[in-house]
């Protein structure tokens, strides 16, 4: 073990890390709720928020640590919330500063940066010893992606990667009830899905609360308007396809129930400045999926010029389809008139909800002529009744208190990555891009 | 709530006005995520599928604003009421815990009267945040805050108009500079129920609230969650389509500055300068 010498400001954190431990512990040691966790928030941006609001409706989760480079303005933001909440916690710019003064009281640490600081963020939280919930997408590319998940190998910690679609019970009722159990819309053979925008300014903010030139540099960014509008520009976020495509490709993925084998891929900075969008502003990808059944095509569109249609998942099989949204509004499944049973026994058995009936003709006709109306959609009986993202973070801690096992560990969120990030690739080249068997392995 | 939000604003700088006004229209977008009944898992629809005995953990804005409307109802003396008469009394409300607590079944609560007004108050905290401070905010007309007016005019002209005949039936001239005002009425069928009998409100067609921000903030500061002049403006404003002329007068007396106006068929104006 390499010996350390022990400088005047090592020994003054390391004291005053003691002293702050010291204080928690007595204070809190009665208090503390035996199924109680403690957790860390790195990155207090949008995201970040939604999740701490996520949080303050689970019980027995603590949020008593926050690390956020913006101090002027969203760490205080955060930090506030948090103390309405009652959340007790300390406040830090660097995230090993946190790390070094908080981890021995810790359980876990949430992970909300841009995408580019993932991987810095889990790795070093997992080498720490902690749980890590770490936003999508994993990665700005595959090997930083896979280096996560090894890292969680190595601690034995969990990684829960932030594709909350996969604890929504919605989809998971789809999943196991209609898809796998009921088998209700045949042969799968296509899918497609969307997530289409509103044309949008990039962000700013007024002048006073920018950070200084030296903290954005330190942190990676070259201006306060780049660091706004990360998502934009190469090496810190994936473009619009990365961000909003990784939810829903991952849905293909799982639903599907295989890897994609390859892809085609249009798109490009067609109507912003190509200097402030250095990623594609549309792309329209398709991928291929082998699947024992035979093979699953699979078109995905994002837009961000016009929100027409919004965002959607949908699967077409030789007997129904079936149309999801993380949106509420938006769950149905269509019964293929000619080609699939009566679903009646379904209805029955409470799977699906009963569709409109349309009257029956009087005894003495035959028929009666009407307006063609559409065939007949089945709503589903599944409400969501918490946000979003509150059942994957209650299935991240539920799994650390051992009730409960992942349903987006790292593996899966590698196989998301690995499949989304290819898209830009795809894009790039301008012609099909074949999967490797060892793209995906880790 | 599913209001169209707008705003109107000038400044040196248009791109970065529309970069404020995008802001506000995200923190509108939030609050609707919390507080519209529409959506399967905003904080309200959670509260209405509460049944006796349970609670709900809500967010902060929903709590103040819940707490804003159970001091408006009994402001009103009742009349305005987000539960329609089904049920606020038997929600309990703790403000530290964020909790809601449901002693009966079937609470149904409706935000709409006071959420629009709400979202127009914190839309403006941003614009002023951002100092875009010329500036008139409203949620589908009905909830309308004017801050500051454009430089060279005395205010942003605002008016109050025959429902459904627009300009040239005209009723009354406002003149918006540091002013919320609320509309309410019965274009839309029997969507207003007299919380007291349960049954819709037809005899008056509509009512008008307007008043400084600050006489408005003064009247909701009991409430203590901080000013949401907007709010207030709202929530009387669908209150004096119920309350009887004399008591909208004697509100209006206690109230230096607050003007009402109410069609039933025939205008009434109220106002204590
Ligand atoms: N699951 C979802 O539905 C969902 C939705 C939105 C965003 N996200 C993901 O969440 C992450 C954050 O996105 P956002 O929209 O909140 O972005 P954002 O820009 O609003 O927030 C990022 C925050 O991280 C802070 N930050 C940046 N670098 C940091 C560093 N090195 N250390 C500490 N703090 C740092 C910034 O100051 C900012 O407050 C992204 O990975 C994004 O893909 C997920």
């Amino acid at each position: 073990m390499p010996t350390k010498t022990i400088d005047r400001r090592d020994f003054i954190k390391t004291t005053a890390a003691a002293g702050l431990a010291l204080g928690a512990g007595s204070r809190d040691a009665g208090a503390r709720a035996s199924n109680e966790l403690r957790v860390a928030l790195i990155g207090a941006g949008n995201q970040g928020l939604v999740l701490v609001e996520s949080c303050q409706k689970i019980p027995n989760i603590r949020i008593t640590a926050l690390c956020d480079i913006w101090a002027e303005y969203q760490q205080k933001y955060v930090s506030n919330r948090l103390s309405t909440y009652g959340h007790t916690h300390n406040t830090y710019i660097d995230y090993e500063e946190m790390l070094d003064n908080e981890k021995d009281r810790l359980d876990a640490v949430i992970v909300a940066t841009p995408d580019f600081w993932h991987a810095a963020h889990a790795i070093a939280c997992l080498k720490a010893g902690l749980h890590v919930y770490c936003e999508k997408e994993m990665a700005t590319n595959p090997e930083d992606a896979r280096r996560i998940v090894r890292a969680a190998r190595e601690s034995g910690k969990l990684l829960q990667v932030g594709h909350q679609r996969r604890s929504n019970p919605r989809y998971l009722f789809c999943y196991q009830k209609l898809l796998r159990e009921a088998m209700l819309l045949g042969r799968i053979t296509t899918a497609n899905g969307q997530w289409n925008r509103s044309r949008q300014d990039l962000r700013t903010m007024p002048a006073r609360y920018a950070m200084s030139p030296e903290t954005l540099e330190k942190y990676g960014y070259r201006s306060m308007q780049q660091f706004l509008n990360w998502r934009w520009y190469r090496g810190l976020g994936g473009g619009p396809i990365v961000d909003l495509g990784s939810h829903q490709i991952d849905i293909f993925n799982w639903f599907v129930g295989a890897r994609p084998s390859s892809i085609v891929a249009s798109g490009g900075t067609d109507y912003y400045n190509r200097e402030t969008h250095e990623w594609y502003d549309n792309v329209m990808a398709l991928f291929e999926y082998p699947t024992p059944g035979g093979t699953v095509r699979a078109f995905y569109q994002t837009l961000t010029t016009n929100n027409f249609g919004g965002y959607y998942e949908v699967f077409l099989g030789d007997q129904g389809s079936l149309e999801i949204s993380e949106s509420g509004a938006r769950a149905k499944v269509y019964r293929d008139i000619a080609n699939a049973p009566d679903w009646g026994s379904w209805v029955k058995q409470g799977l699906l909800l009963a569709p409109e009936e349309e009257p029956e003709p009087q005894p003495q006709a035959q028929l009666d002529v009407r307006e063609s109306v559409a065939p007949p959609s089945y709503a589903l009986p599944i409400q969501l009744l918490k946000p979003y993202h509150q059942p994957h973070l209650e299935n991240f801690f539920d799994a650390i208190r051992g009730k409960a096992k992942l349903t987006c560990p790292g593996e899966v969120g590698f196989e998301t990555a690995v499949t989304v990030l290819k898209v830009n690739e795809a894009v790039e080249a301008n012609r099909p891009v074949l999967f490797k068997p060892q793209d995906f392995e880790l | 709530m599913a209001a169209q939000f707008e705003i109107r604003c000038t400044h040196p700088d248009a791109k970065y006005a529309r970069q404020a006004a995008d802001y506000a229209f995200r923190v509108a977008d939030q609050l609707e995520q919390k507080l519209s009944r529409f959506i399967e898992n905003s904080d309200i629809s959670r509260i209405n599928h509460l049944s006796a005995g349970e609670h709900a953990i809500v967010s902060y804005e929903t709590m103040q604003c819940l707490r804003l409307a159970r001091f408006m109802h009994a402001e009103t003396g009742g009349a305005f009421d987000v539960a329609t008469g089904k049920g606020l009394e038997s929600l309990d409300l703790v403000p530290g815990e964020f909790l809601v607590c449901a002693h009966a079944n079937g609470v149904h609560l409706d935000m709409g009267a006071i959420g629009k007004g709400y979202a127009v108050d914190r839309m403006a905290e941003v614009l002023e945040d951002w100092e875009v401070e010329q500036a008139l905010i409203s949620a589908g007309y009905s909830s309308v805050l004017s801050l500051e007016p454009p430089s060279g005019s005395e205010d942003w002209p605002l008016t109050i108009s025959m429902p459904g005949k627009g300009a040239n039936a005209t009723l009354a001239n406002v003149a918006g500079r540091q002013r919320a005002l609320g509309a309410s009425g019965i274009r839309k069928p029997d969507h207003i129920l007299d919380p007291r009998t349960g049954k819709p409100v037809r005899l008056r067609q509509a009512a008008w609230v307007s008043a400084p921000r600050r006489v408005l903030a003064d009247i909701g500061r009991p409430a203590e969650v901080g000013s949401s002049p907007a709010a207030v403006a709202d929530a009387l404003s669908t209150a004096f389509m119920i309350v009887p002329p004399v008591e909208i007068k004697k509100y209006c007396c206690r109230h230096p500055g607050l003007e009402a106006w109410i069609l039933q068929p025939h205008l009434i104006h109220f106002v204590n300068r």
